[in-house]
């Protein structure tokens, strides 16, 4: 498969030379095609660390403080009980313990959860320069922890297979990446936009019926935390409760940092529909408002959750995802 | 450490002390740019000095993309008895006449002043706000005496007549053996004849460097590019064929010619070396291998030995605070394969890997002693754009530009006006075949021809301000070598 050197006369009656955007002549043998100028991908700032802050040492020394009068008020109570009574005082010691056991417990599944955030941050940063870099090696990193993230999950062995036969081949950095992305996160990212289309339909139909606005204020907000939950577990997180809290704080940050980019989003249609709907009932309005409003809820946790950003697969579109609520809606 | 002996060791020591005291409060920053000849170490440093002082677009290079970086000025260097590095006659050159730099002659030097602002609160507020960059031009010729500096008069002579009789070289170098091999080294020592000699085998080193071999290994350098020295005892001498053993006798030809291959070390090898590569922080070695390419398997595995024996010399290692008054090492290393703009961007992954499989020696030297080390294509000024073509079905990836005058392509001399597009071949995927043995009924190295394209027109905006030259990777390459010292 050896092909020779060669060089094209630019000027030569038989050979078209195209520029960026201009249509080839028909009858060329040989068509030279400009390559249009990639002027240079926006590069994501490097974030600066901040190491220390103040307001966290004072929040970090009161909670000290209050860690110490709650002992110290157990330790009080454990000796009342056993001057009042020697089995008192033992039941309550045993009740701590159980406390205590508990409380490791739960402070264990938050830390992971926190843990599971940073490092999915952490990643997608990462990711992000070394895509932006064209970095091999801090690609190769990536896709490895990659790996790792999702090492115990059945349903993309066969995706973890074609990311480790990679490995080795000469492959741009970034390139790797969208390798990896197309393997790993496909069918993860398919999933996603189906929960949230699921809440999206959810959401609306239950605002369309519910008798008092109570009722559906009460839903949306538990539907869009478990929708929060759902797309994080989907993503290899166990988000606690805490986990959970700062999970929802970087989705409305993600959405309020982005929310001028959905206005590109086929959201003009999607309000011009909701003036049609609510011309035909008020209620119904509503409905598609709060569908919406769930559905970008839901791509913006997709966008925290996911360990890599989108590089070459498409971010899901409001449009799809509402698009995908019609489907089983229309019935 | 057999390149320097102990006097040379404690000279260079002294210097750093005096030049530690001197740079107290201004931080500089010795970066030794490091090639061949052709290898195309002026254009590199003259597009570094344009793109730093005009603002060049630089996007990979971390103070550029923050903003942190204020400016550069062209500042008094370093020695006063050096010739300034002719920055400016350089950037008409390529800018209005379209013409590359001619290979250096002599050796000159600059100081680049990089004024930035500093990324952490502590550089701030207690530092300059300022590099001094030191670089230094050469001839690239003048590098292959460093080899020899560990080399005594009888080792030179064996090894460059085993090399004149490599079958490639024995049509170029007949003239200059059959008349050493007429001559008895034990014979009086007569100027005359060693005028001949050193005549002859001049020619031969000017043949095997020039003309389509683009051999590398050619030493001494400065046979090639004697400078003010031309002429001079310590420059006229020449191998001989000398007997299994035995000393010079007094008063012979061979004592003659010993002592000044001696005095050649001395007088011109040693100090050079010494003020200008024994004290560098970061390093960036530039490869022509294209050019090789075009050369053969013979001319790759020639650059290859002389790469190996030149990066031999230079001393590598993780810098401390403390080593740095005493002894400067380079702690880091970019090895970069120049002319990138030869090739489809599509290529230049396996372009690194050649690189890569040339210089693998002293790549793990130099990781080896702690030294950070990166393999690049880049392009320090890019001559051509890219294009695809498509022709019967099938699609090549092409560049755009316009061939230097005298180039050659199937019987087509090109005139250095018209615009071609240029499919060079497709490099292999593994090196090591370009390295290895052609197989019998295999057809020689031509499967790849890389021609030389003319500097790129300069685009000039509306306001008639020159935008800077394009390049390819140099922001990354910058990035490398400089990005930690503008932190």
């Amino acid at each position: 498969m050896t092909r020779r050197p060669t060089a094209f006369d630019l000027t030569a009656d038989d050979v078209s030379h195209v520029r960026p955007g201009e249509a080839p002549q028909a009858d060329a043998a040989v068509i030279v095609e400009e390559a249009v100028e990639a002027d240079d991908l926006p590069v994501p700032p490097v974030p600066v660390r901040r190491r220390f802050s103040w307001s966290r040492l004072f929040f970090g020394a009161v909670g000290g403080i209050v860690s110490l009068s709650i002992g110290l008020w157990l330790d009080q109570l454990v000796r009342d009980l056993f001057a009042r009574e020697d089995w008192l005082g033992w039941l309550a010691i045993g009740l701590i313990a159980l406390a205590l056991v508990a409380v490791v417990a739960i402070a264990a599944r938050e830390i992971a959860g926190l843990i599971w955030l940073k490092r999915i941050d952490r990643m997608r940063r990462r990711a992000d320069l070394a895509a932006a870099r064209d970095d091999r090696p801090e690609a190769e990193a990536v896709v490895d922890d990659l790996v790792v993230l999702y090492a115990d999950r059945p349903d993309l062995a066969s995706g973890r297979r074609a990311t480790e036969a990679r490995v080795g081949d000469v492959i741009d950095g970034r390139d790797r990446l969208v390798l990896a992305e197309a393997d790993l996160l496909a069918p993860l990212d398919a999933a996603a936009r189906r929960l949230v289309s699921d809440a999206a339909a959810r959401v609306s139909v239950v605002t369309a019926v519910s008798p008092r606005a109570a009722v559906d204020v009460i839903f949306v907000v538990v539907a869009t935390l478990g929708l929060i939950r759902r797309l994080a577990a989907l993503y290899g997180g166990r988000p606690g409760f805490i986990g959970l809290a700062r999970l929802t704080r970087l989705v409305l940050t993600h959405l309020a940092v982005t929310g001028s980019i959905a206005v590109g989003d086929g959201l003009a249609q999607q309000l011009i529909g909701h003036g049609l709907a609510a011309k035909l009932s008020a209620r119904l309005g509503e409905g598609v408002i709060n569908g919406l409003l769930t559905a970008r809820v839901g791509v913006a946790a997709i966008d925290v959750c996911r360990p890599l950003p989108f590089l070459e697969r498409r971010r899901p579109q409001l449009s799809e995802i509402m698009a995908g609520i019609r489907a089983p809606g229309a019935k | 450490m057999s390149f320097t002996t102990l006097s040379d060791e404690a000279r260079i020591a002294l210097d750093n002390m005096a030049d530690f005291a001197w740079s107290l409060g201004s931080p500089s920053l010795r970066l030794g740019v490091t090639g061949l000849s052709r290898a195309g170490k002026t254009v590199f440093i003259t597009a570094l000095i344009h793109n730093l002082t005009h603002g060049g677009r630089l996007p990979m290079f971390e103070p550029w993309r923050a903003g942190r970086l204020l400016g550069a000025d062209i500042r008094p260097q370093l020695h006063p008895d050096v010739p300034t590095f002719d920055y400016r006659g350089h950037v008409r050159k390529l800018t209005d006449t379209r013409v590359w730099p001619e290979s250096t002659r002599q050796i000159s030097e600059l100081r680049l002043t990089i004024a930035y602002e500093s990324a952490t609160f502590l550089g701030r507020s207690l530092g300059r706000g300022k590099l001094d960059l030191d670089i230094v031009d050469y001839p690239g010729e003048w590098l292959l005496d460093l080899p020899l500096l560990s080399k005594d008069y009888r080792t030179f002579c064996r090894e460059t007549l085993e090399r004149a009789r490599e079958p490639r070289r024995t049509a170029i170098a007949a003239d200059w053996l059959t008349h050493t091999s007429g001559i008895d080294p034990l014979g009086p020592a007569d100027d005359e004849v060693a005028g001949r000699l050193h005549e002859l085998f001049s020619a031969y080193l000017g043949a095997a460097r020039g003309g389509s071999l683009a051999l590398s290994m050619v030493p001494p350098g400065r046979f090639l590019m004697p400078g003010d020295l031309a002429g001079s005892p310590a420059l006229t001498f020449s191998p001989l064929e000398l007997p299994e053993s035995g000393e010079a006798p007094r008063d012979s030809l061979w004592a003659l010619m010993e002592s000044r291959f001696e005095a050649y070390k001395d007088v011109v090898v040693r100090p050079f070396f010494r003020t200008h590569f024994a004290r560098l922080d970061r390093q960036v070695v530039l490869v022509d291998v294209l050019s090789a390419l075009n050369g053969g398997r013979e001319a790759l595995l020639d650059l290859e030995v002389a790469l190996g024996e030149i990066l031999a010399c230079f001393r590598p290692g993780h810098s401390s605070w403390l080593g740095q008054v005493l002894t400067r090492r380079i702690d880091r290393i970019l090895f970069a394969a120049t002319k990138a703009d030869h090739l489809h961007h599509v290529s230049h992954d396996r372009l690194e890997l050649v690189l890569r499989r040339l210089t693998d020696r002293a790549i793990a030297r130099a990781s080896f002693s702690g030294a950070e080390v990166d393999v690049k294509a880049l392009a320090a000024v890019r001559a051509t754009r890219e294009a695809t073509v498509r022709r019967n079905g099938e699609s090549l990836p092409c560049i755009l530009g316009v061939p230097q005058e005298g180039e050659l392509l199937d019987d087509h001399l090109y005139d250095g006006k018209e615009e071609i597009a240029l499919f060079p071949g497709d490099l292999p995927e593994n090196p090591q075949a370009l390295f290895k043995e052609p197989e019998a009924d295999e057809p020689a190295l031509d499967a790849l021809r890389f021609l030389r394209f003319r500097p790129p027109p300069v685009e000039v905006t509306a306001e008639g301000v020159s935008l800077s030259l394009p390049h390819i990777r140099l922001d990354r390459a910058l990035d490398f070598l400089l990005g930690d010292r503008l932190a």
